[in-house]
Formats: structure tokens, C-alpha cells, sequence
């Protein structure tokens, strides 16, 4: 079919004068009723986006129509303007903007003549003038369905005539429903794309989020997934620290969306505190509606003017609930994108279906924790058992034997691994070295500080010091005296070993004795530890070190261990039947149900009751007796007897 | 990744790459619908779109592959994708853009298939 809009120019203008308007009108409804076929083809081409098919829909316009200029323009509401989207010439245009009341004055209007505007929308097409002037708008018409504008036609340059004919003008009203209709079947289809897009996403991005482990890629991909869910362009996920009544940044996108006051400032970390009174000021800021999410429990919005924290964005925030109905937290989009830049308030749809997805990622966010959580205890359960095995190695299986006396010790750890170290460490002097320490803390840190001091220990007796032979059982005596230097000295090194490899926090009580089996003379030194109970074979009794200076190993350092309580050494002279009862905290603080304690007056009396049993016996009587008295009550500590017995 | 925006086109004699780099929203979506409405109008019709570094799209910029697609279509081209994670591949296939374009694991492969 010949498309007579061709016949514009020279010759051919010239033949279509001579043709008579009989012929030409028919031609032209022939042509018309085809281009009408055409167009109703575009429509239902599948081509969604009218943006790419309205040239198509302007060349028939103009061509049906005998026009050799015009231009559609489409309305965006959100936006308040209208977008030139095909225009013969063709060329750039900006939007031009519509007000309400103007759109109202256009939907009143089928057509509007250029020259004789309504007085109402002469603002309208001022604003318009320059497009007007290029494109040369005689004639306009809004395309429209019911109350909706939903665009506009603009013809210029009717071809051999002043203005459009009647059947001319029935024809544009066909041409433009067409247009309308194929407008609206665009948004409906851009809609229909939307929401297909949100819900597959929604339902798309559950078990992905679930399925991530880690807290902080949790954290990531809910923030993502939220802002691509709601078409916005910002988003941060803050969780509660409930008993501080805080919120915690944990995760932004941008990277940048928090305004720092530093440069280097992670926005991450971020604190605000939510259980503060309700601010004095009338203007409510982001920071307000996000502490308003919290302790309400419900989504808040916030306009751009009032976003203090985001630098100045339309907000969205819904609250982040947990299993037992908890607010985990908050989830913040920022700035709803519109296709061309705009900038859309959020919807009721886009708070319920938030709303959707924070439940979602509720159950991610606490899934992610709680595996955390798992694998720290599996962690520290391994941790513990390096530890125990670290610690089994320190405890000596069995003890030696000592000509002349009896020796029996027993260990029971609170948990996997305990603080508690006893020793009989045979010297190179054939004289013995007891010690007993409690390490302080647990686990692994603890196992290690006991493994620091036992290998202190054995180097500084395998070096000598503390291993001095005396030959005499009096004090004055040289050689006790030199003894006496050597156990400082190496109580000074084993403080000094300990301080350095810890926090002040991390120290040992330590009690050590020399035993020389052949005078029988016991010359100790307590660093902080409970005084051993030195039981005569009378029934008498004496706390060994109990007088005598001493703080923990790891404390304080060496000078300061001088100003505090120096380390000093003292003897006593064992005899036939002497039982010396070396033991930790963890016997003496026994408690039992009635919250009362073990106590060193009953550790007497039961020593007594069982001296003159061999060492095993006694160990095995002092442990029956402390543990019977703790009944049903909980263990709260290592639990550690060593008994030497002089035969 | 995601807060860079960018976007890299490699043209060959026969076909074209198109690769972005960041969140594919209408920010980006107009930069890719500008730089591939120019290579259509300067003829080239075999296109391949490689969003390897793009781990993040909204509605926006499915809408505006969409109009890419239509408009190759018109012109009987060919569309390709690559580098796409396996959430956008069955977003991809959820919104039919898989039945108007290629979906491949590489670059190497799209451009083979156009």
C-alpha cells in the first residue's frame, strides 16, 4: 500500500492536487484502515516497552493523518512530567513538566488547537514552548483511559491544508485510544514484569540467604537482596544488642552510604543507642524512626529531608524478628529507583513485602549465629582436649619411691582441663622436689601457663639451683642458707618466666619443698599457694609457709615482687609417722548443699583421723571425706591432695 | 564489586562485548541500553552481554535487557549471555529472557554461539 504521507513534496504534490478528493479521501481511509491493522499488530507484537515501539506508532499517526510533523509524549506520574518519546523531526527533548491541577485541564480535553489554548494551561504550554516551536504543534491531544493521563499526541504541519477534517478528526480519536491502549498495556506489562521479578526474587532469595554460614556474608547478601528486592539503590542491616539497647551497623551499600566524620571510619560499627527518652525536638530524623522500628516493633518510613544518617535519602525500615519474637535487628532501603532516574516513595506493597523478606532473613541471620556459635564450641572443644592431653603429660602417672617415706597424689580436674599441677621431681643430688601449684583460669591458656612453670621448674633444678645438698638440720647452717637462696632465686625465675608469658590475670600459686630423705628435713617455699598441713605423728599440726612471704608466680614483675611480699624459705624437721598434706583450693572451698565449706578446720580433723594410715590410705580417706561432704552439690574446682608421709 | 559502576565494550569485526562491572539498576541499566542502542544503530547485530562482575540486578535492569533483546529481535540479531550467577540464570529463565537470548558460562562460549 502506497503511504500517501510520501506525497509531500514537488511533483508528487503537484499530482495529488489533480487527483480528485473523492479518490484521495479513499485512498487515504484504505491506507488508514491498513495502518490501523498495523498498529493493532505492534500492540500485540509482544513488544512490552511502548518507549521502543512508539516511533512506530508515530509514523502511522502521522502518515494516516497526512501530517508531516508531531511528536507522542509520554506522562509519568511519579515523576510529574511528560517524556518526549518519538518525534518527527527526530531529536532530543527534555522532559516537560506537568502539575496536577494541569493534568486535570488536559483530561477535560479531547483536542486543544494551539491557537486557542485554555487560559488554565497557558503555564503548561509556556513551559513547552521551545518543543512546541521546533516541532511547529498545531493540534494536541491527551491520551488518556478514564481519569488517567497517560500521555499526549502533538501534530504540526497538516499536509495542503489549515487543519484536519472531520473524518480526520475521528480518525485521531481512533489512532489515539490505540496509542492509549498501547501505552497502558505497557505499564501493565512493566508492572506484571515487576512483581514477577520481586516475588520470584523473594521467593529465589530465602533459601539462598539461609543457606550462608557465615554472619557476615549473611549479612551481605540479606542487604543486597533487600535492595534489589524493592528496586532501591542504598540499604544496611543494624542488629540489637539488646541488653545494652543498642543497634550496631553491620553491613551498608553502598560501602560508602554511611557519612563518616573521618575519612578511614568504618561506617560498620556504627552505634546507636535506642533505649534513650523520645527526643525533644519536633523533627524526626532517620536515626529517631530507626530507634521508633525497634522498640515499636513496626516499618517506618523517613522522607529525604529528614535522613540524618544516610545523607539524605527516602527511607524505608523494617524490623528484623527473631525465633522467640525477639527484634534481631533492622533492615533499612534506601531511594526507590524509577526507570530515567526518578526517585518513587515506597508503597504499602513494598512495606508488606520488606516485611516478607526480613522474616526471611531473620531465620538466615540467626542461622548464621548460631553456626558460629557451633563452631566456636567445636573449637573450643578441640582446644580443650589439645589442652587435657597437655595437661595429662604434666601430671605424673605414678610417683617415685622415696627411701624411707610414702608419697600418693591424686588429681581431679573440674572439667576437661583444670589449672591444678602436683610433682615429685627426683634431683641430681638424690634429694626430691615437691611441688604443687594451681594455675589460674582453665583450658587451654591455663594448660600452657602449667606446662611454662613445670618446664621452669625442671630446667632451674636440672641447672641446680634449688637443689643444694645441706648437711645440717639447723637454719644457720651454710649450706641451708645457700639452699635457702637457691629456692628464691628460683622462685624469682619462675615469676619472671610466668609474668612473661602472660596477663597479670594469668599467675600460679606454687609451693615447692626440698625433701632431703637422708636428714629428713623439709625446706619449703610458698609463692601464694594454701599451706600445706604438716600432721605429727601426736596429733599436733602445723601449716607449713603459712608465715612466711610469698605472692603468686606471673603476678608482678621482679622489682615489684621485692616492694609486695618477697619470696623466703623456711624448714622443718620430719619424723617418724609426719604426714605433710599438700593440697589446692579446690579442697578447702568445697562446698555442699548448704553453701557451707570444706575449710581447713575440717581438713585437720579428718587429716588426724586418718594419720596413721600409709599415704595411700590418707588419700584416699581425705578424698572420701571431701567428697562426701560436697554430696549433691556441684564440683566448682580442681580438686588436688598430695600426701608424703614419713615412715 | 558492586559499588563500582562501569562498563567496557570490546568490539570485534562480526560481534560485540559488552561487559558491566556493579549493581545493574537504572543507574547502570542506561549506560548499558545507551551503549547498546549505539552498536545496533551502527549495525552490529550479534551481541553478547557479560555480567561476570554484575552479581546484583533490580526490575529496572531486567527491564532494560529486555529492551535491548526487542530491539536486536527487530533487527533479527542475536543476543548472548555470559558470567551469569546461577540465581540470575534461573531469574533469567523465570522472565523468559532466556527464550530470546543465549545464556552461557563464558565469554568464549557466547561469542561461539551467536
Amino acid at each position: 500500500m502506497k503511504d500517501p504521507s510520501q506525497l509531500i513534496s514537488g511533483d508528487s504534490l503537484q499530482v495529488h492536487k489533480t487527483q480528485s478528493t473523492a479518490e484521495q479521501t479513499m485512498e487515504r481511509l484504505i491506507f488508514s484502515l491498513s495502518e490501523l491493522e498495523h498498529l493493532g499488530q505492534t500492540l500485540i507484537s509482544g513488544h512490552s516497552n511502548f518507549n521502543h515501539s512508539s516511533k512506530t506508532y508515530l509514523r502511522i499517526t502521522l502518515g494516516t493523518l497526512q501530517v508531516t510533523r508531531g511528536a507522542i509524549l509520554r506522562h509519568h506520574q511519579t515523576r510529574q512530567n511528560l517524556e518526549v518519546v518519538a518525534s518527527s523531526p527526530d531529536q532530543v527533548f527534555a522532559p516537560i513538566t506537568v502539575e496536577p491541577n494541569e493534568i486535570e485541564e488536559l483530561l477535560q480535553h479531547p483536542f486543544i488547537e494551539s491557537a486557542n489554548l485554555p487560559e488554565s494551561l497557558e503555564p503548561f504550554f509556556a513551559r513547552t514552548a521551545k518543543f512546541i516551536e521546533t516541532i511547529d504543534i498545531r493540534l494536541w491531544v491527551p491520551l488518556k483511559i478514564h481519569d488517567e493521563l497517560l500521555g499526549m499526541i502533538g501534530l504540526g504541519s497538516f499536509l495542503g491544508r489549515e487543519a484536519l477534517e472531520t473524518w480526520e478528526m475521528e480518525l485521531l480519536t481512533t489512532l489515539a485510544h490505540q496509542i492509549s491502549i498501547a501505552i497502558a498495556y505497557s505499564q501493565m506489562v512493566e508492572g506484571v514484569q515487576s512483581e514477577k521479578f520481586r516475588l520470584f526474587m523473594l521467593a529465589e532469595s530465602a533459601p539462598q540467604i539461609c543457606q550462608l554460614l557465615q554472619p557476615e556474608a549473611a549479612a551481605e547478601q540479606v542487604v543486597h537482596q533487600a535492595v534489589s528486592l524493592l528496586d532501591a539503590n542504598a540499604g544496611a542491616l543494624m542488629l540489637t544488642h539488646a541488653e545494652r539497647q543498642e543497634l550496631e551497623m553491620h553491613y551498608t551499600f553502598p560501602e560508602t552510604l554511611v557519612e563518616s566524620s573521618t575519612p578511614d571510619a568504618d561506617p560498620n560499627g556504627l552505634v546507636l543507642p535506642y533505649g534513650e527518652a523520645a527526643p525533644t525536638s519536633l523533627e524526626t530524623t532517620s536515626v529517631d524512626m530507626l530507634k521508633s522500628v525497634v522498640t515499636e516493633g513496626l516499618p517506618g518510613h523517613c522522607p529525604p529531608k529528614s535522613d540524618t544518617l544516610f545523607g539524605g535519602k527516602n527511607l524505608m525500615a523494617v524490623p528484623i524478628p527473631g525465633r522467640d519474637g525477639d527484634i534481631l535487628g533492622i533492615l533499612v532501603v534506601g531511594d526507590k529507583e524509577e526507570r530515567g532516574g526518578s526517585i518513587a516513595p515506597f508503597t504499602d506493597e513494598d512495606v508488606i513485602l520488606l516485611d516478607s523478606f526480613a522474616k526471611q532473613a531473620g531465620v538466615a541471620i540467626e542461622n548464621a549465629h548460631l553456626h558460629q556459635e557451633a563452631l566456636e564450641a567445636r573449637q573450643l572443644q578441640a582446644e580443650m582436649e589439645e589442652a587435657r592431653k597437655i595437661q595429662e603429660n604434666l601430671i605424673p602417672e605414678t610417683l617415685p619411691d622415696i627411701p624411707g617415706y610414702e608419697i600418693a597424689g591424686h588429681y581431679e580436674p573440674r572439667g576437661p582441663v583444670g589449672g591444678d599441677y602436683y610433682d615429685c621431681i627426683p634431683l641430681s643430688t638424690g634429694h626430691w622436689g615437691l611441688a604443687i601449684a594451681d594455675v589460674s583460669g582453665k583450658g587451654m591458656q591455663a594448660a600452657l601457663l602449667m606446662a611454662t612453670l613445670r618446664a621452669g621448674l625442671i630446667s632451674e633444678l636440672s641447672r641446680g639451683n634449688g637443689a643444694a645438698a645441706e648437711d645440717s638440720g639447723t637454719p644457720n647452717d651454710r649450706s641451708v642458707s645457700t639452699l635457702y637462696a637457691e629456692l628464691i632465686k628460683m622462685a624469682l625465675t619462675l615469676n619472671s618466666l610466668l609474668y612473661a608469658s602472660g596477663t597479670a590475670e594469668k599467675y600460679a600459686t606454687f609451693f615447692y619443698s626440698h625433701l632431703n630423705p637422708e636428714t629428713d628435713v623439709l625446706t619449703t617455699l610458698n609463692a601464694g599457694h594454701n599451706p600445706p598441713l604438716l600432721i605429727k605423728k601426736d596429733g599436733t599440726y602445723k601449716w607449713l609457709g603459712e608465715e612466711i612471704g610469698g605472692i603468686p608466680l606471673g603476678m608482678f614483675p621482679n622489682d615489684m615482687v621485692s616492694n609486695i611480699a618477697e619470696y623466703e624459705a623456711e624448714h622443718v624437721q620430719l619424723t617418724s609417722g609426719d604426714v605433710v598434706i599438700y593440697y589446692t583450693d579446690g579442697v578447702t572451698e568445697t562446698e555442699n548443699v548448704d553453701d557451707e565449706y570444706y575449710e581447713e578446720d575440717r581438713l585437720v580433723e579428718d587429716s588426724k583421723a586418718c594419720k596413721d594410715s600409709d599415704a595411700e590410705g590418707i588419700l584416699k580417706y581425705l578424698h572420701d571425706a571431701v567428697v562426701g561432704f560436697q554430696g549433691e552439690a556441684d564440683q566448682f574446682d580442681d580438686l588436688t591432695l598430695l600426701i608424703l608421709r614419713k615412715q | 564489586m558492586l559499588d563500582k559502576l562501569d562498563i567496557q565494550i570490546r568490539e570485534a569485526k562480526e560481534h560485540a562485548v559488552i561487559e558491566t562491572t556493579g549493581y545493574l539498576n537504572d543507574a547502570l541499566g542506561e549506560q548499558l541500553a545507551e551503549k547498546a542502542q549505539a552498536l545496533i544503530q551502527d549495525g552490529c547485530t550479534q551481541l553478547v552481554i557479560n555480567l561476570e562482575k554484575t552479581t546484583l540486578i533490580n526490575s529496572i535492569g531486567i527491564s532494560i535487557l529486555i529492551e535491548i533483546i526487542e530491539a536486536l529481535t527487530e533487527r533479527e540479531g542475536t543476543l548472548n549471555f555470559c558470567g551469569l550467577s546461577a540465581t540470575q540464570e534461573r531469574t533469567f529463565r523465570m522472565m523468559a529472557i532466556a527464550k530470546y537470548a543465549g545464556i552461557f558460562p563464558d565469554e568464549e562460549s557466547a561469542i561461539a554461539n551467536l
